[in-house]
């Protein structure tokens, strides 16, 4: 229950963020929002409209890596999982318009609540991969775990800023999987 | 944002009126942050009147900040360049740079300063599209020392790649990886980063 009013209040954060940004969104916009008093929002958020907005760059950022799993729970073995993770990513970055808006016209807020969350986003996406990698011959002295944090990583360095790379054409995808990505496999 | 330790310039002569501007401003920034620092302060620091200031940097703080940034990206390559000379393998290349690259991002107070307490004045320079920026400029320094071990199509993807890595582990620490110890990195190296650079770049379909 407390959960459900939580998830209603970050929701409703999360379509003021779109309509008016970071920087212009208060615990008044979300409570109307919710259909919720500014109180209740206060409950659950004592630290009111810094902490609601630090809370729904996170709740949007776990969000986002949720959609990531199920669009690649299909995939037949590891390098076909990356390579779907690296293109649907790329494609739900570029396409996420909250994000890209937020990015363009007020890139403080945002960036530095994912510098906080970095560590907690590799761990969630090193212990997706980490079942693919305690599933193949590993290089010697590396164990699955160090070999998932990286991989994990690279795959947020390429999602963030793809360089070189045209995240759109599978042909380079697959290349770039292969070669740069699952080097440490190479080796065994 | 890639900065040397102000303690590191070069030493030959005293400093240019300019590079004095820059190390006040440096020291500056590493005692206040950049948005209490002001014009002012950095005269007073460098031992020079504001007018002098003003006429160095007619852009004022910007110009001032944006020469400081030069400067501090230029004496971090030129750094790194020392380093890069001496190595006689692909690996103590890789090594060497990425220890380097580290130390002199972590001991550089001033950047230090920023990344703990003002985040949004870095930050947006070097995240998301911007890092093409950071991309770039380490390819092209990087490009002709890996051109001394590979073609040089691989040394543009292996120039990004390193960067990539070492952007990671600093920006992100891992519990086991200490990017300022050398035998850490070579572990790093040796394990992740090397076995991919010494593949043909052709798609290996055996995997």
């Amino acid at each position: 229950m407390a959960d459900d009013v939580r998830e209603r209040i970050l929701q409703a954060a999360f379509a003021c963020v779109a309509r008016y940004g970071l920087a212009k969104t208060t615990v008044e916009d979300a409570a109307r929002a919710a259909g919720l008093s500014r109180a209740t929002v206060y409950r659950y958020f004592p630290g009111g409209r810094d902490q609601l907005v630090r809370e729904v760059i996170s709740w949007e950022a776990g969000r986002f890596f949720a959609r990531l799993a199920a669009a690649v729970a299909g995939a037949p073995d590891l390098p076909a999982l990356l390579e779907e993770a690296l293109v649907f990513a790329h494609e739900a970055v570029e396409s996420h318009e909250v994000l890209q808006k937020v990015l363009q016209t007020e890139p403080e807020v945002l960036l530095g609540q994912l510098t906080v969350d970095a560590d907690r986003i590799v761990g969630l996406v090193k212990v997706f991969l980490l079942p693919s990698f305690e599933a193949v011959a590993l290089p010697a002295g590396a164990g699955a775990a160090t070999v998932a944090d990286y991989v994990a990583r690279m795959v947020l360095s390429l999602i963030e800023s793809p360089g070189r790379w045209d995240l759109t054409d599978r042909d380079q995808v697959k290349d770039l999987v292969r070669t740069e990505l699952l080097a440490p496999l190479s080796q065994v | 944002m890639t900065m040397a330790p102000i303690e590191e310039a070069p030493a030959a002569g005293p400093p240019e009126p300019a590079q004095r501007v820059v190390d006040a401003a440096l020291r500056c920034i590493a005692r206040w942050g950049l948005a209490k620092t002001t014009l002012d302060d950095v005269a007073r620091e460098a031992g020079y009147s504001r007018a002098t200031v003003y006429r160095m940097f007619p852009g004022g703080k910007d110009g001032l900040v944006q020469a400081v940034a030069a400067e501090e990206v230029r004496r971090f390559f030129a750094g790194l360049a020392v380093v890069l000379d001496g190595a006689g393998t692909l690996e103590e290349l890789l090594v060497g740079g990425m220890t380097e690259a580290a130390r002199r991002v972590q001991g550089h107070t001033a950047l230090q300063f920023l990344l703990a307490h003002e985040l949004g004045a870095v930050l947006p320079h070097v995240a998301f599209a911007n890092k093409a920026g950071v991309f770039d400029a380490a390819g092209a320094f990087a490009r002709p020392y890996l051109e001394r071990w590979m073609a040089p199509e691989q040394a543009a993807r292996a120039a990004e790649w390193v960067t990539r890595v070492l952007l990671s582990y600093v920006a992100c620490p891992a519990e086991d990886v200490d990017m300022t110890d050398a035998e850490s990195v070579r572990a790093l190296v040796r394990t992740f980063v090397l076995p991919g650079l010494r593949r043909p770049a052709a798609v290996d379909s055996s995997l």
